[in-house]
């Protein structure tokens, strides 16, 4: 009997030591987490099959059926950069897709100097609300560009989409071609500098329609406008499914403890992304709920305002040995997915925001989601019901203890999230919607009321 | 989602006329109206289209056709979580779409709900809303598919196979174009199978409780029920 207890003793002692040893490593991993130095390979892009497991066959059929009423037709986008942003990465989907729809789809990259884009990132400061002195150099040099691509690309195709504020100036072709002309505006035009949407203005106007993410991104324009959510693709690296062993990999180069509850942030080391509150809100719900930090994100090496931002965090998290802080580099899509994926609550607490598309991400892996109630956050964060809106560093904390303790609620409102981004949010849904306006434009549909048969 | 095979007998008849599914996609246009109070969003209830009533009440449910509970119309969510109106938002969230066979009637109810909340609570016409309503309208395009049912059995496994898009079109949008108080199912498995009960039972499903897969999935039950 003697010799039970000194064995169940021993068992216990050494158990101890192991889950201390664990503990010791994971909080050692965590002062040097194990980041890919290098970018992988990228994967193939999907084809229109591979999502018949996600959206049903009757969707594929569906798109399908609207394209082949566009064969014959074709189409050009011209953007400003073919790396980095997300203008690129939504054209390195869709073009595949519409070309697997027989819809013959070029993509074109305008140029310019140095000065060019000194310019058109003062424009885009200043559409987004920023003090800007628009001067007759900047017009000139934005002209001088524009016509310069103008001269040297051509537009032969039924449909021209130019997306964003660089490329705007090329609309002076339209009048020598046969296509329609679409504006794409990516960005948040609510409260622009009147000077340079003063300017930019009579050029947009001149198109046959203009496209915004947000009804509140939207101006007043004689052209129609409609509106296309920005999008996620469920088979790219940052949604695919992933392997439960893969994410065991990625905690255990993280010190991250898959046991214990996980609330993360996903975003760049940016102060519209209050890190700083997040890690704020994270130490009131401490006080009465166990769990882990995890802030994510990259913007740190390349953008000197991110140090300070990092820095600023670390020195908030201080030496609590539960906030993981993450620099993490840009081809760290999987890593993210994973991240989004192990944790159990995951926050998107920025004070100001574009459409916030990580938002759309975190739902679509049936996360419960806490978000700031800015910019396109509420289009896919319906309060209580596929998501919860916050306000507040307190309001974030009370959020985080209430959908801790209350897990069903919590994967009720994963379960609509998900369902919410599979209807609105996806690279398919977004092909829909072109190959809509497409057809409305070329007339080869025409639209019916609500009454008609 | 299995359908299990319906036994011989009267049900196995075939259909006077077949059932030709459609579909139907949408692309949404952002409006001109705008409202940043209740008095503007009454403005905006008399100018706007026709497509954004429609877009703001059977669209929007079928945006939202996973939530089971709490979830109506733009109008009434807006009321709650712009305007803090919480008794504006219980009576318009009240509304039930399938009630109405014409835009211009739903239209005028819902003119009528503000208008009786704002001559009690006068105040609530100018107070400013946390967030613009901004009136949006449905360009709609219908698709045929190739799916055809000319019997029970077909209709089932039609029902099946074709996406939600088709379910809200034939079960809830159709009321507008039939101008009836009922659905394209309803009507043909009345009309061209002779089974009034059953088409009956199908109308009464509730679409406000139920998701639109639950609604795919009772009417498939009640077909199986039937036999």
């Amino acid at each position: 009997m003697k010799d039970q207890i000194q064995e169940k003793a021993a068992a216990s002692a050494t158990k101890e030591a192991h889950a201390a040893t664990g503990t010791e490593a994971l909080r050692e991993r965590r002062k040097h987490p194990r980041i890919s130095e290098t970018p992988p390979v990228p994967p193939p892009p999907p084809k229109l099959d591979d999502y018949v497991p996600i959206i049903g066959q009757a969707y594929i059929d569906e798109l399908r059926y609207l394209a082949q009423r566009l064969r014959g037709k074709s189409l050009k986008m011209v953007n400003s950069t073919s790396v980095g942003g997300g203008v690129a990465e939504i054209l390195n989907q869709l073009i595949p897709l519409m070309n697997e729809l027989e819809i013959p789809t070029k993509w074109e990259v305008i140029t310019g100097g140095n000065d060019f884009f000194e310019v058109t990132k003062g424009f885009h400061n200043a559409l987004h609300g920023g003090e800007y002195n628009l001067s007759k150099d900047a017009k000139e040099i934005f002209l001088l560009y524009n016509e310069q691509n103008r001269q040297r690309m051509e537009f032969t195709e039924d449909i021209v989409v130019i997306h964003d504020p660089q490329p705007a100036g090329l609309i002076a072709s339209k009048q020598n071609t046969r296509g329609k002309w679409i504006w794409r505006c990516h960005i948040d035009l609510s409260n622009p500098h009147p000077d340079v949407w003063g300017f930019l203005r009579p050029m947009v106007d001149q198109y046959d329609a203009a496209i915004f993410s947000s009804p509140s991104f939207a101006r007043q324009l004689s052209i129609p406008q409609y509106l296309f959510y920005p999008c996620i693709d469920a088979l790219s690296e940052k949604n695919k499914e992933l392997d439960e062993s893969y994410l065991n990999k990625v905690c255990d180069d993280f010190g991250i403890d898959r046991k214990r509850p996980i609330v993360t942030q996903i975003s760049r080391f940016d102060r519209l992304k209050d890190p700083v509150g997040v890690i704020q809100a994270y130490k009131l719900a401490k006080k009465y709920v166990d769990c882990q930090l995890v802030l994510a994100g990259g913007g740190a090496s390349d953008d000197p305002e991110g140090a300070v931002v990092l820095k600023e965090a670390q020195d908030e998290a201080g030496s609590d040995p539960d906030i993981i802080i993450l620099n993490l580099p840009p081809w760290s899509a999987l890593e993210i997915n994973a991240l989004q994926r192990v944790s159990t609550i995951v926050i998107q607490k920025s004070i100001k925001e574009g459409f916030g598309l990580t938002v759309a991400e975190a739902l679509w892996k049936k996360k419960p989601v806490i978000a700031g109630a800015v910019g396109g956050i509420p289009t896919q964060v319906i309060h209580k019901l596929t998501g919860v809106l916050v306000h507040s560093v307190e309001g974030t904390a009370y959020q985080i203890r209430y959908l801790l303790t209350h897990p069903e609620f919590a994967a009720g409102l994963g379960r609509n999230g998900y369902e919410h981004v599979k209807e609105n949010f996806l690279i398919t849904s977004n092909v829909r919607r072109w190959l809509l306006l497409f057809q409305i434009l070329l007339g080869t549909a025409h639209p019916s009321g609500p009454e008609q048969t | 989602m299995a359908t299990a095979q319906l036994p011989s007998g009267k049900l196995q008849r075939w259909a006077k006329s077949p059932f030709f599914f459609n579909t139907v996609a949408h692309l949404l246009r952002i409006e001109r109206e705008q409202a940043r109070n209740l008095g503007e969003l009454l403005e905006g209830l008399r100018a706007c289209s026709d497509g954004s009533i429609f877009q703001h009440t059977f669209r929007t449910l079928q945006e939202h056709h996973f939530i089971r509970e709490g979830f109506s119309n733009d109008f009434a969510h807006w009321a709650f979580e712009a305007c803090n109106e919480i008794g504006l938002a219980e009576r318009l969230a009240s509304l039930d779409i399938r009630e109405f066979t014409s835009i211009p009637t739903l239209r005028e109810r819902i003119i009528a709900i503000i208008e009786n909340y704002l001559k009690a609570n006068s105040r609530a016409r100018e107070r400013a809303a946390m967030e613009p309503f901004y009136f949006c309208a449905s360009d709609t395009i219908i698709i045929p598919t190739t799916v055809v049912a000319r019997n029970l059995q077909e209709f089932a496994d039609g029902l099946e196979k074709v996406s939600l898009n088709s379910i809200h079109y034939h079960f809830i949008d159709a009321r507008l174009r039939l101008k009836l108080n009922s659905n394209d199912f309803s009507v043909w498995l009345d009309k061209e199978m002779d089974l009034g009960p059953l088409a009956d039972r199908l109308n009464r499903i509730d679409i406000y409780t139920s998701t639109l897969q639950d609604v795919r999935r009772q009417i498939i039950r009640d077909i199986q029920f039937a036999m």
